[in-house]
């Protein structure tokens, strides 16, 4: 190893005077990531925690991987390709592309950024560059996800000041951005399946086009309940599978990178709200039918909650503020996908709504703490 | 008696807690008075190299206050005075020769019963121990013109190895209770005496102060903690507080009339072999404390605890208001895909390691970061160190855009940078809490 290292620090040195120095923020993070900094502290305290950016972003990853295994096999599966195996691989050299460019793409202006900005890239990308390609369909066109990962590095995120300072979900940002930009590339019928010329409803817009109960509609499509767990459904390639996603979860929350409020808070809601509206729905049709345990394994749901949520970068970030954040999420998400006739799906936008009223939501909490503050005198 | 079951805070369980066996120091060859030590200070040296010092003689005083006096607290030759960038002066150093010492005059507790606030200021000036009194708000040596609403005393010990008071203080019953009865002069508000729930030791008998039971992790004896449970700073309030140790050496003052050198310290650390309390002399030269040589490169000794301590060396000096040595091994250098490891022997407050796993584990951390200064990324995680009604976050954030109001109503009287330490510890994006919150203090005394 030593030479190794010696080799490293030679490269970093060479590398930041020489000609070629705008490489060296990406120099950098992989120099880091193959060995630690090494640096001391210099004063009290003299310890710190072994957690960083970098593991703190792997654990996002590591929760992650069930997501990828089980929406790269469906995607196969989804397509027709028999054996668990072929199904897999065929989803997997789907998914695959997508990931690359969006790597390459953001990886690329972080880059150009850290340089600017003299540091190097941040781990953050590392979790938005895997999010996004599993919030997409397989079929989406590459050259469209270069164009939305620029949006969302550049104007949703380096505008605000890079990774810790931008307002909005940059995964989210990105498909936000496809969403009204190619609609006809991320939603209706034709792009869910890696095929040519084949057209399939996600099981949302199969409720939301149901003409009695909702239910009867989803079974008669053969989306039943079970099926909507395991994630055997149409979808966005890492969105479909509610036991993976639940599984990453278990990881989030057994490691506490991810916030137990924020999730707890986004189910609530979003079962409380769609409670609601059956309730007081009694002769609707559609989606209003829906039962509420159908609507959270149902769509990106599951997903946006655990993985997006989360974010704590743009979610409140004051604990009393998780819970406001949380319950907001969940009853936007209801709520689009019950009243918007144009597009069944909410969870993407519920979130972006929250990310913008998170600073202030926290503003309210941080507005109690100092009336508490002022009355101890009292 | 108040109870407070603090349930926020964390203990580093780390490996070389000291014996409760004391033996004596080695030998004494040199003491230092380090002005750095007291945040501030501008010191007027009062003496020059070679000039022969008393046990109690005065090295130097405040300069814009001089009836506050530093005094040395071992007989010698003054050996110089070390400088530091723009000629800063970092310590008056004496080399200790045979004990002789200043003589003060003597006083029973029933003349202390006696003296009135003004004569009990006086004497506590004159002693040479009044930098021993500090203060919150700005956690600064207490300014004797101030009215202190209050004054607590913590013998809790939490922060990780820290020194055990009750031992510290073994024998020492009627120098604490004198050291107390002074004190109340100072005051006219209590004098809080903070005690672990599992303390049996003379503290109980102690007359003349409020106690309180301080239970749960670290930072449950910092001052600051208790302060903000008993009684809260407002702004214009003023708090002083003081350490046990201080409390009874100021007691051996009043009894004996001399200045008191002596002073145990506990050994601490795995960078040490043998763990113990050693007696020694206030201002002590580490190498005369510790037996074992400690190589430069590979182990770092601080003087304190390893949350707040400071950096000294084997061939340099403890701190005025230090009672421990922690040495632990210096950063190994660069360790490969540490981001990755399963972590069995990974120091972490967050579940994202397997050491977690193990019960009971001590762990020996050396001084790696363990990472790089990233942005404000995480949340939620930093309230669970600081029990406190304190947005630590939220305070950073307003001291950082020098927002003095909102600083304000967002607690910076009742903080200190040893408050915000374990934030700092578990930070994954690596920020020194400690250093904003300082900065934030700056601030405030400026504008005030």
């Amino acid at each position: 190893m030593k030479p190794l290292i010696r080799f490293l620090n030679n490269m970093d040195t060479k590398i930041k005077k020489g000609p070629f120095k705008i490489i060296h923020p990406m120099f950098g993070a992989i120099n880091t990531m193959l060995f630690t900094p090494g640096h001391a502290t210099s004063k009290g305290p003299h310890i710190r925690d072994s957690i960083d950016m970098k593991r703190f972003m792997g654990i996002v990853i590591f929760a992650l991987v069930p997501s990828i295994l089980v929406g790269s096999y469906n995607v196969g599966y989804q397509a027709g390709v028999e054996g668990i195996f072929a199904a897999f691989m065929f989803g997997f050299l789907k998914l695959l592309p997508i990931l690359v460019v969006t790597y390459a793409v953001g990886l690329g202006w972080e880059m150009i950024f850290g340089y600017l900005r003299g540091h190097d890239i941040h781990e953050g990308f590392l979790v938005t560059g895997i999010l996004l390609p599993l919030t997409l369909p397989p079929t989406i066109p590459l050259w469209q996800v270069a164009v939305a990962v620029s949006f969302a590095t550049v104007i949703g995120k380096e505008v605000f000041g890079g990774t810790g300072m931008n307002l909005l979900n940059p995964a989210l940002t990105a498909r936000a951005f496809l969403f009204f930009t190619y609609p006809g590339d991320i939603s209706g019928d034709r792009v869910w399946v890696a095929l040519d010329g084949f057209t399939g409803a996600t099981p949302l817009a199969a409720a939301a086009a149901a003409q009695g109960s909702a239910v009867e509609a989803l079974n008669a499509a053969g989306f039943t309940l079970d099926r909507l767990f395991f994630g055997f459904v149409s979808g966005s390639i890492g969105e479909t599978s509610a036991i993976a996603i639940l599984i990453g979860a278990a990881i989030l929350l057994i490691t506490g990178v991810g916030s137990w409020r924020i999730m707890l808070a986004t189910t609530l809601g979003a079962y409380g709200m769609a409670l609601l509206i059956q309730f007081l729905g009694a002769d609707a049709t559609g989606m209003r039918t829906l039962p509420a345990h159908y609507h959270l394994v149902m769509g990106g749901f599951m997903f946006g909650m655990v993985f997006m949520a989360t974010d704590p970068v743009t979610a409140a970030g004051t604990n009393a503020g998780k819970w406001v954040y949380g319950l907001l999420i969940g009853f936007m998400v209801i709520l689009i996908r019950t009243f918007n006739p144009a597009y069944p799906e909410g969870m993407m936008l519920a979130i972006l709504f929250a990310n913008v009223f998170s600073p202030l939501i926290d503003h309210f909490v941080v507005k109690a703490n100092i009336k508490r503050r002022l009355n101890y005198g009292k | 008696m108040g109870v407070f079951n603090l349930k926020k805070g964390y203990d580093i369980a780390l490996q070389g807690r000291a014996e409760r066996r004391r033996e004596k120091a080695l030998k004494t060859t040199a003491i230092a008075v380090q002005p750095k030590d007291f945040r501030g200070l501008r010191p007027r040296v009062e003496v020059t190299a070679g000039d022969t010092v008393q046990r109690g003689s005065v090295l130097f005083v405040d300069k814009q206050r001089p009836e506050i006096v530093f005094r040395s607290p071992a007989a010698g030759t003054v050996r110089g005075i070390d400088r530091g960038e723009r000629r800063a002066i970092l310590r008056v150093v004496v080399d200790t020769t045979a004990d002789s010492a200043e003589k003060f005059e003597n006083y029973s507790s029933t003349q202390v019963s006696t003296l009135s606030h003004e004569d009990a200021k006086k004497l506590l000036l004159t002693s040479g121990l009044w930098p021993a009194l500090r203060q919150r708000p700005f956690d600064r040596m207490a300014n004797p013109d101030a009215n202190p609403k209050s004054i607590f005393i913590s013998a809790v010990d939490s922060a990780p190895l820290q020194a055990e008071t009750d031992f510290l203080l073994e024998g020492r019953e009627q120098d604490f209770q004198l050291g107390v009865d002074l004190l109340s002069k100072l005051t006219d508000g209590s004098i809080n005496l903070s005690l672990s729930a599992k303390t049996e030791s003379f503290f109980m008998g102690i007359q003349g102060v409020e106690k309180h039971r301080f239970d749960g992790p670290h930072p449950a004896g910092n001052v600051g903690i208790q302060i903000h449970h008993v009684d809260r700073i407002v702004s214009g309030d003023v708090v002083w507080y003081i350490s046990p140790r201080h409390v009874a050496q100021i007691g051996s003052f009043l009894s004996k009339g001399e200045y008191p050198g002596a002073k145990t310290y506990a050994l601490t650390g795995s960078g040490l072999e043998d763990h113990h309390y050693v007696v020694g002399t206030e201002g002590a030269l580490v190498s005369d404390l510790v037996s074992q040589t400690i190589p430069v490169k590979e182990k770092r000794v601080i003087s304190g605890h390893v949350l707040t301590g400071t950096k000294t060396a084997a061939d340099l000096y403890v701190g005025f208001y230090d009672d421990m040595i922690t040495v632990i091994p210096e950063v190994e250098g660069r360790r490969f895909m540490a981001w990755v490891s399963p972590g069995f022997n990974a120091n972490t407050f967050w579940r994202v390691f397997l050491s977690k796993l193990i019960p009971g584990k001590q762990f020996a951390p050396t001084t790696d970061m363990n990472g790089e200064e990233r942005a404000f990324v995480s949340s939620g995680e930093y309230e669970k160190v600081l029990p406190m009604d304190v947005l630590p976050v939220h305070l950073c954030k307003a001291i950082l855009v020098e927002d003095i109001e909102l600083m304000e109503q967002l607690g910076i009287y009742e903080v200190s940078p040893e408050d915000v330490a374990l934030c700092s510890y578990i930070c994954p994006s690596k920020i020194e809490f400690g250093d904003i919150i300082q900065k934030g203090i700056v601030t405030m005394e400026k504008e005030g």
